[in-house]
């Protein structure tokens, strides 16, 4: 491989055969679309052949570790799949912290990998540097997700990267994930179980080929100057002691504290966000949990449950049966508004439904992964319930965005109730109702508007638009604070750093810009990668993803609606007034992030020009 | 080349790894943690680390740790 940071080989492997094959990576392709997540998203666009069921053997899964990821830059790690989700029926993106797993694909050599069909039993797939194969996964089959790794740490010994479903996953549960390493998340909207109908229970990764830079002088330059700025920052040793909590501080410091265990990193990471929690008093006593953040670990909180260690007790259930928390909760307090009005028979939910109740919950986790009596309903997420019980049901249910409950908003798990980049981004991210790729200075509540352009700026907005997403908008609307054209600028910037392989959580993504951004891929790589290219080829990224869902038939008329319950006195409010946000305000910003794009406002179809400009008209 | 010792703080790492890549990057041109002087090893949620006999106590290893699990100790303070 002449490039820097790329492994340089794509594996393809056939379940339904057994068959494994090693491609040479494309250059030009790779060139074009980055790597990482834009690579991924290329080859998506490939092998998904539209209107194939998420669940059925054809729907391929392209999973994906960008060319900064085995390198020391801080915080490059992140792992991408691309698949159709069985809950929302769109192409989505999945990404996780990648732990030790994306450093140790691309230490095996592969930037990618493409698995399709169905095997005829469980399988997991074995990669130790060379050597790939199918192995027999029956012994692990109904084995949760920290069992499935430990075991796979006891037989490969660690750092070996473990990708892994639960129990959900294998039951198909609409609403299952895999793990990484056990602690980091992949997949809202069914990635488990893709993973399960193909009979996969797990990709394990091990590898000692090292990774190299094409320019080592350039690249230590550029090393250096992040890490001095992380070591300048005067709230870093806070980051590091508080994890997430930091940003969402809905616990006491010293709950907290009461049962931190030790922070946990993914590989390269200065900062952390990964928590082990062991709870040291009461019934659950001598319990350790790992967990993609604390926050996960308090969340069952917000919904009632009044005491921290229960609440963790839960979580480490879901994380263990591979069940998405934010879906689980909203289903049960969904579920239990149809049992208190009638709409499940009288008898039919057993043990009765009660948020509050972790004995509740815990069974109600158990029979949904295991698909047992209603669990099997419920199962199939929302729409499944609503199939099930009637239109009448859907009176009772939550917000939600084709066909998921968004997590952040009135009545969902994070209670923000100002409209930023993050919320409007649930309705307009291809793949559905997820917050992550829709990161602004919006992240946090109430920030002067003068603090915007420095931000703007590093996440690689042109000089020359800044002053335009700071003014009062068109028709009336006089937010000083153009949302939806923010958010345009948002999904490049998540574009890049998801192509690059870095983090984009804001405790890492503060330090990094746009423009460092092309320096290191330039560095890494050799590719040479002035900023506008970088830009223009993050571009071509999310309108790939865009024409991929386009292609399933999303449209904006038909499929990006918002929900009514973010609008009235308890809805969302405007981001700089504080002041109740109407739905025509926000239909405005969906108008304004379409335009941005240069996509239909009617349709969100890009212009003919728009895919020109990106070489993207007639792509295969 | 000045030498230390390495004092570890295996409660504070968090395995990260940084201490492997950076250690890889110097001496083979590539970040490849199984080249490392320097091992993190995981022990069930633990962590332990450890130094093969090819370790000089240059210390880099040291300098790239964010945690406080790595310091160096210049060979007169030890």
């Amino acid at each position: 491989m002449s490039l820097g940071g790329f492994a340089g080989t794509v594996l393809v492997v056939d379940l339904s055969n057994g068959e494994i094959s090693k491609e040479p990576l494309d250059e030009g392709m790779a060139k074009d679309f980055i790597g990482g997540l834009g690579l991924t998203v290329r080859l998506a666009y490939e092998k998904i052949l539209p209107g194939t069921d998420a669940l059925a053997p054809e729907n391929p899964i392209v999973l994906g570790a960008g060319p900064l990821v085995g390198t020391d830059l801080p915080a490059s790690s992140r792992v991408f799949s691309i698949t159709k989700l069985p809950t929302s029926g769109t192409i989505g993106w999945s990404g996780a912290g990648g732990v030790t797993f994306g450093s140790m694909l691309k230490n095996a050599g592969y930037d990618q990998i493409v698995i399709k069909g169905r095997a005829d039993r469980p399988v997991y797939l074995e990669i130790i540097d060379d050597q790939v194969a199918l192995r027999d996964a029956s012994s692990l089959w109904g084995k949760g997700v920290s069992a499935t790794c430990e075991g796979f740490w006891e037989d490969y010994t660690r750092p070996t990267g473990v990708l892994a479903i639960g129990q959900g996953g294998e039951n198909l549960v609409k609403f299952s994930m895999a793990y990484i390493d056990r602690i980091a998340t992949l997949g809202r909207g069914g990635f488990g179980a893709v993973m399960g109908s193909k009979n996969l229970k797990a990709v394990v990764a091990r590898g000692t080929g090292g990774v190299r830079v094409a320019d080592r002088k350039g690249y230590k330059a550029l090393r250096e100057d992040i890490l001095q700025r992380m070591r300048d920052y005067p709230y870093l040793k806070e980051w590091q002691e508080l994890g997430m909590i930091k940003s969402f501080p809905f616990v006491e410091k010293e709950t907290y504290f009461q049962v931190k265990k030790r922070r946990v990193a993914c590989v390269s990471c200065p900062a952390g966000c990964k928590d082990v929690v062991e709870i040291r008093d009461g019934d659950l006593k001598g319990l350790v949990v790992c967990s993609s953040s604390a926050i996960n670990l308090f969340t069952p909180i917000i919904y009632g449950l009044k005491d921290h260690r229960q609440a963790i007790k839960l979580i480490a259930d879901l994380d263990e049966y591979g069940l998405d928390m934010f879906e689980f909760l909203g289903l049960m307090v969904f579920a239990s508004a149809l049992s208190e009005n009638g709409l499940i028979p009288s008898g039919g939910a057993q043990p009765q439904i009660v948020v509050e109740s972790l004995e509740s919950m815990e069974a109600w986790a158990g029979k949904i992964a295991r698909r047992e009596g209603l669990g099997d309903v419920f199962a199939d997420g929302f729409n499944g319930v609503i199939g099930e019980f009637g239109e009448k049901a859907r009176e009772h249910a939550p917000a939600m965005v084709k066909g998921m409950h968004p997590y952040s908003g009135p009545g969902a798990a994070l209670p923000w109730h100002l409209f930023g980049t993050m919320e409007l981004g649930q309705v307009l991210d291809p793949r559905g109702p997820h917050v992550g790729s829709s990161g602004s200075p919006t992240y946090f509540a109430k920030r002067p508007l003068d603090v915007f352009p420095k931000h703007l700026d590093r996440m690689g907005v042109p000089e020359d638009e800044i002053a335009a997403l700071l003014q009062e908008g068109p028709e009336g609307r006089k937010e000083g604070l153009q949302v939806g054209s923010l958010l345009r600028h948002a999904h490049r910037w998540f574009a890049i750093l998801g192509s690059l392989g870095i983090c984009a959580r804001a405790q890492i993504n503060r330090f990094q810009s746009a423009s460092f951004c092309a320096q290191a891929y330039q560095a890494v790589t050799g590719i040479e990668t002035p900023l506008e290219e970088l830009r223009e080829r993050a571009d071509r990224v999310w309108t790939l993803l865009r024409l991929a869902n386009l292609r399933e038939g999303f449209q904006r008329k038909s499929e990006e609606t918002l929900p009514r319950q973010w609008f009235g006195e308890s809805g969302f409010k405007d981001y700089v007034h504080d002041k109740p946000l109407a739905l025509e305000e926000a239909e405005g910003m969906i108008d304004d992030y379409y335009r941005a794009w240069d996509w239909d406002p009617e349709t969100g179809v890009p212009t003919e020009q728009a895919l020109g400009r990106l070489g993207l008209q007639g792509l295969k | 080349m000045a030498k230390y010792q390495i004092r570890t703080d295996d409660a504070k790492c968090s395995g990260c790894l940084r201490c492997q890549l950076a250690c890889s990057d110097a001496y083979t041109k590539s970040f490849n943690p199984s080249a490392a002087r320097i091992h993190v090893d995981f022990v069930g949620v633990d962590l332990a680390i450890r130094f093969t006999d090819d370790c000089v106590g240059c210390g880099l290893c040291a300098d790239n740790c964010f945690y406080g699990a790595l310091q160096k100790v210049s060979e007169g303070e030890a």
